[in-house]
């Protein structure tokens, strides 16, 4: 992807330029230009006009006369002149295809420009020079212009130039550009720097304009910045109080940037202590009237204060209770909450002296205090829910029995009632998630083991965690107070009038128990390789029927959608997943953090989405194409303009994220995943696609790819003592560079000379590329946190491509003549032998007939991901075989005296992997075509609902016959199952066009 | 429930409680970070505790072009509101007016004549909100949305330009009584 500052057009002429040599320019007459300069030079012998013949010759298309301006380019560098700024510009613009690739900018235009400033800095020009080098992100030479700059320009009023040293100087010295000798003295400087200009704001008693000291906002947070990076601990907190750049002297004067970053770095600290002294001053700063009153009422503040001096909190607290009625609902509620945390933060001998498990103790008095005023908002149980985590299980009893339900008063109406009940239910759902409801039990009774560990302190039974009999329960009693309200007119009527449906969280209750009680776990051992091996599928298909029926009554809760999306995906059904997700309309931006969600792992589980008529993942590769086009941050000369120092800060480790993001390798590796399933053609290897090779961040094998998925609109009922419901329903990703090297062929204008020559090089190639990947694949597996990112159908592709990859390596490198083939032949065949015949019989076997039963076949259409790894590891043995193969059969064709080639047993190894892998991926093909058969009878809706809600004639159990209700009975839920069947159908479809041979 | 702060870009990975609302709209990357290059003082969100992002305010100082100074619709340095939006969960609590008065006060230590948006003639929601804040309305940009939210059978629709004079307009020389009166077409608005 090469920058390109001309993208838009040339550069202008000089203005001496004649009128005639102008306009063939600016029509891009481009032959008339040649030939205009040549004569222009001739008569005049001003180098200008060569270097505008030149730079025009480079827009033709022979190689000849594009690459002649690198050579001028060399010269200018080499000659160490200053050189010309308008022979500069056309120079650079000429070489705008180069720059990046033959030319580094930062040894060639930014050195010139760093040359040219140092010579001119005061000419106007000097700035655009440094925006040049900026857009190019030559942080070298635009140090060096701003130094220059800073020195010309030092005391007087524009103060830029100065920061821009500064700011230049610091990102040098923490960028890979800076070499490790010049890091330490550009740390120091920077440092030097700003205490110099700090201690000079510090001792005058009026800064002008012209000072070299600490002036604005932007100013003063660029110091903290470069002194937590480069400084000393001590010096930052020495500054944090001083009477002029202190946190609180710069609240004073209406900056709030610098006491929230100071926050952040002292809570990285652990400096406690500093932190409530801040914190007091500053809540003190709005009692006395040197701020607005509420400038620093953010909760946060509040529960940084209050984790210390009883007394003081009390004191302050007070103060703000008073001014309470003068202040927006929002810091009403912050205030609330503040009294809150400061109750549940008081030690229990202060608060309850005699016992700590009292019932009715301050702790749910206070909850119950602020659910008064807050019950009915659409916050309140995620406001509450980690308070109500925290009781002990005598108080949370007390709280739900006696407290929750008076609140609303002695006559609540309907909707009132309704309210708290859905609001009981979502904090009964989190109480079953802690551990204080459930007490240790002996699990080996009589010499068995019960599986159940704990006894229940709710229902008293004998449970696992979380607890089954609760959890039904819970469902039930949802489901009930769903009913009644489904049933109600005048509920339904008062809906629309409420912050929130509680259908909705009736609903998630009910869904979110059913889940857990379908056997999901975060990180399920079996997970990938068949989910129905843990979890049972009718009351999983059951949560997902009465969310999805949630669903149409509240189709706006994008919290609910994204769920139901992970849950589509989970079972196989993408395409009917991709009609959920198309209506949030993810799209620029917020692509790199939510796509995930949908797209992680969406070519193994549904290839055909890859075949419609716009690519799937072009929004995506629009977003990283359009964001990551230069190799500065967007917009970061915009920054340096304005005077925004911290931006700019911001802004570059923003970018560097970006281009290290996982969400851009997602979308190159599910591309790429998509495209050899279906048998196309790879252009380039992966580290070397123009997305993930280009500096300032190019994507290398050891490189931390940054992982930041937005799971924030998810619906939220667990406590903090466990996982997420993401957690739940969440596939694990991983890419792979190896079948690139597989299915690489020679372009076909690669036509060597010297066979031999050519052969040599070819191994070579192969070899180290083997070992690199050998090696990268080792270590991934080797890596202790591998086995919790990957699931086991992934650990088998990777291990495969591991042995795979020694194998190749070993096979074209043994010499023919080798009399012992090394054991490493049999330590990798065997095992890859072992695994097809695993794969086959694990997956294939008992299902490459018609399937027995309905679930049998539901089982195999929710396990395309271990499908499509058995496809995979059977394709990657047959390529790898036909590799060695084809070398043997080019080196025994090459070379008739017969020393070249392969060694026999190799072959004969390659040929029974080859005919293992052909076996499998036949199986396979077979297996798509059984299940497009199956998948093609009738009754398939009917079936489906004989899973989920059990068969007609049959008795429902107690869950099934509520859930049943919910959703109005099989008539109800025919709808859903159509929607599921056909998402199934697409699927299989998707995988017939996918290529086995 | 919420903390006040500055933008910075990381939040752009915790926008989904606020863009997912279709009445949000999501730009491209360079949108956001202009703003927060240019005027990172007017670009302040609102957070819940887990560090989403539940509302926010985006803006900007400036003055018509140069080329512009003598016309009757030049407009002297002032702050402007591009994009305020809180999300669902976090609405009736008052956010959205206190990220305008974060932009109002920006926009005094900006030393800027006045605050101005855009706002859709049908949006009574929202003008409501603007006039209990001291906004008024100072003009009507005759069809400046290229749609229309509530008639389908349109292709156009009237915008507000409502102003509330900042400290400097200590004579209140930038708003006007009878702006409803006022209508201008959208090439007059730069």
């Amino acid at each position: 992807m090469a920058y390109n500052r001309y993208r838009y057009g040339p550069p202008a002429l000089k203005s001496s330029v004649d009128v005639q040599l102008q306009s063939a320019f600016s029509d891009g007459n481009w032959s008339a230009v040649i030939r205009l300069a040549a004569k222009r030079f001739a008569t005049l012998k001003d180098p200008y006009y060569e270097a505008i013949r030149v730079s025009t010759e480079a827009q033709l298309q022979g190689t000849a006369e594009k690459c002649a301006v690198l050579v001028h380019v060399d010269e200018l560098v080499r000659s160490k002149k200053t050189p010309d700024i308008d022979t500069l510009d056309l120079y650079e613009w000429a070489c705008q295809d180069f720059i990046g690739y033959e030319i580094d900018f930062a040894e060639t235009f930014g050195p010139l420009r760093a040359r040219w400033v140092k010579a001119n800095a005061s000419s106007p020009m000097a700035s655009s020079c440094l925006q040049g080098c900026l857009e190019q992100w030559d942080l070298v030479s635009a140090q060096q212009i701003a130094a220059t700059l800073d020195k010309t320009y030092a005391n007087t009023t524009d103060r830029r130039y100065m920061f821009w040293n500064i700011t230049l100087t610091f990102l040098l010295s923490i960028s890979p550009q800076c070499t490790e000798a010049s890091r330490k003295v550009y740390s120091l400087l920077t440092v030097r720097q700003l205490q110099k200009a700090a201690d000079i704001t510090e001792n005058s008693e009026k800064l002008e304009k012209t000072d070299r000291g600490l002036l604005t906002e932007e100013e003063v947070c660029l110091y903290y910045r470069v002194l937590l990076s480069h400084g000393t601990k001590e010096e930052f907190l020495a500054r944090l109080r001083s009477p002029k750049l202190g946190a609180i002297s710069q609240l004073k004067q209406g900056h709030k940037l610098l006491f929230c970053e100071c926050l952040d770095a002292l809570e990285t600290w652990g400096e406690w202590d500093t932190i409530y002294e801040l914190c007091r001053d500053a809540l003190k700063l709005g009692l006395d009237g040197s701020t607005t009153p509420f400038f620093v009422c953010d909760l946060r503040i509040w529960k940084m204060f209050v984790s210390r001096a009883l007394d003081e909190v009390q004191e302050v607290l007070k103060q703000f209770i008073e001014l309470k009625d003068k202040a927006t609902p929002m810091y009403k509620k912050n205030i609330s909450l503040a009294l809150l945390e400061t109750t549940f933060k008081l030690p229990s001998t202060t608060i309850n002296p005699d016992h700590e498990d009292t019932a009715l103790s301050p702790k749910v008095v206070q909850i119950g205090l602020f659910l008064d005023q807050y019950y009915e908002r659409f916050a309140a149980f995620d406001d509450v829910k980690g308070y109500v985590a925290e009781l002990g299980y005598e108080e949370a009893k007390t709280f739900l029995e006696d407290v929750l339900p008076k609140i609303p008063g002695e006559n609540p109406t309907k909707a009132q009632q309704i309210i708290i009940k859905a609001l009981e239910c979502r904090l009964r759902y989190t109480l079953t998630t802690c551990p204080q409801t459930l007490s240790p039990h002996p699990t080996v009774v009589e010499g068995t083991d019960q599986g159940k560990p704990f006894q229940c302190r709710v229902c008293s039974n004998l449970a696992k965690s979380p607890c089954e009999g609760c959890l039904r329960k819970l469902i039930i009693d949802a489901a009930d107070a769903h009913r009644q309200i489904t049933s109600d007119k005048e509920l339904l009527a008062a809906i629309p009038k409420l912050d929130r449906d509680p259908r909705l969280d009736l609903a998630l209750v009910m869904g979110n128990s059913l889940l857990k009680l379908s056997g999901l776990r975060p990180g399920l051992p079996n997970f990938g390789q068949s989910l129905w091996q843990d979890v049972q599928p009718d009351i999983l298909l059951q949560a997902v029927l009465l969310l999805d029926t949630q669903l149409k009554v509240t189709p706006n809760d994008n919290g609910l959608r994204l769920l139901l999306v992970q849950l589509y995906l989970l079972f196989g059904c993408a395409s009917y997943a991709h009609q959920l997700w198309a209506p949030l309309d993810v799209k620029r931006t917020i692509q790199d953090a939510l796509s995930p969600l949908f797209f992680d792992r969406i070519s193994s589980i549904s290839p055909g989405l890859f075949q419609g008529t716009r690519p799937l993942m072009e929004p995506l590769r629009a977003y990283y194409t359009q964001s990551l086009r230069d190799p500065s941050p967007v917009r970061i000369w915009d920054a340096f303009s304005s005077g925004s120092y911290t931006s700019i800060l911001d802004m570059a480790e923003y970018d560097k994220k970006l281009r290290t993001s996982c969400t851009l390798v997602m979308t190159l590796v599910e591309e790429r995943r998509a495209t050899r399933l279906f048998g196309g053609k790879l252009d380039v290897d992966i580290d070397d696609h123009i997305l993930a090779s280009e500096s300032p961040a190019d994507i290398v094998e050891d490189t931390t790819l940054v992982h930041k998925t937005d799971y924030g609109s998810f619906p939220s009922l667990e406590s903090a003592n466990g996982p997420p419901i993401q957690e739940f329903i969440r596939l694990g990703p991983g890419p792979s560079q190896y079948l690139d090297l597989l299915t690489y062929t020679p372009p076909k204008d690669y036509k060597p000379s010297k066979a031999a020559e050519a052969a040599a090089r070819d191994k070579a190639y192969a070899l180290e590329t083997l070992t690199r990947i050998n090696t990268s694949l080792t270590d991934l597996l080797h890596k202790p946190s591998t086995p919790k990112l990957l699931t086991p159908a992934e650990t088998n592709y990777y291990t495969a491509l591991s042995l795979l990859s020694a194998l190749v390596l070993t096979a074209i490198s043994l010499p023919k003549s080798e009399t012992s083939v090394p054991k490493i032949v049999s330590q990798t065949t065997q095992p890859l032998k072992t695994t097809l015949t695993t794969l086959r019989t694990g997956l294939l076997s008992p299902k490459s007939t018609v399937p027995a039963t309905t679930q049998q076949a539901i089982s195999s259409l929710c396990d395309m991901p271990s499908f499509a790894s058995v496809r995979d590891v059977a394709f990657a043995v047959k390529l790898s075989a036909a590799f060695v193969l084809s070398h043997h059969e080019k080196e025994t064709a090459r070379d008739k005296s017969g020393k070249s080639g392969l060694h026999k047993e190799v072959v004969a190894e390659m040929k029974a992997l080859e005919s293992a892998a052909a076996k499998t991926l036949g199986e396979a093909k077979g297996h798509v075509g059984v299940l497009k058969g199956v998948m093609n009878e009738s009754g398939w809706l009917d079936k489906l609902l004989d899973v989920v809600l059990g068969e007609e004639d049959r008795e429902m159990g107690e869950l099934t016959e509520k859930v049943s209700e919910i959703v109005e009975g099989r008539g109800g839920a025919e709808e859903w199952a159509g929607k599921v069947v056909d998402g199934w159908r697409e699927g299989v479809k998707g995988w017939g066009m996918v290529k086995f041979e | 429930m919420a903390n006040f702060r500055r933008f910075r870009p990381d939040d752009l990975n915790k926008l989904s409680k606020c863009n997912l609302d279709p009445l949000t709209e999501t730009y491209e990357l360079s949108f956001y970070l202009q703003y927060y290059a240019k005027w990172p003082s007017l670009f302040q969100v609102a957070e819940d505790e887990n560090g989403n992002i539940i509302g926010y305010i985006m803006g900007k100082l400036e003055s018509s072009p140069d080329v512009y100074k003598f016309s009757e619709h030049y407009l002297p340095w002032h702050a402007h509101i591009t994009a305020v939006t809180v999300a669902p969960e976090a609405r009736r609590l008052g956010i959205g007016k206190l990220l305008t008065e974060q932009l109002e006060a920006a926009g005094d230590a900006g030393n800027a004549w006045f605050v101005d948006l855009f706002v859709r003639k049908t949006n009574c929601k929202a003008i409501k909100f603007y006039e209990s804040m001291g906004y008024s309305i100072f003009r009507v940009v005759k069809e400046y949305y290229g749609d229309h939210s509530t008639d389908p059978t349109q292709d156009s629709e009237d915008a507000y330009d409502m102003r509330k004079p900042l400290k400097r307009d200590v004579k209140k020389e930038h708003i006007r009584a009878d702006g409803e009166k006022h209508e201008v077409d959208p090439t007059d608005v730069w």
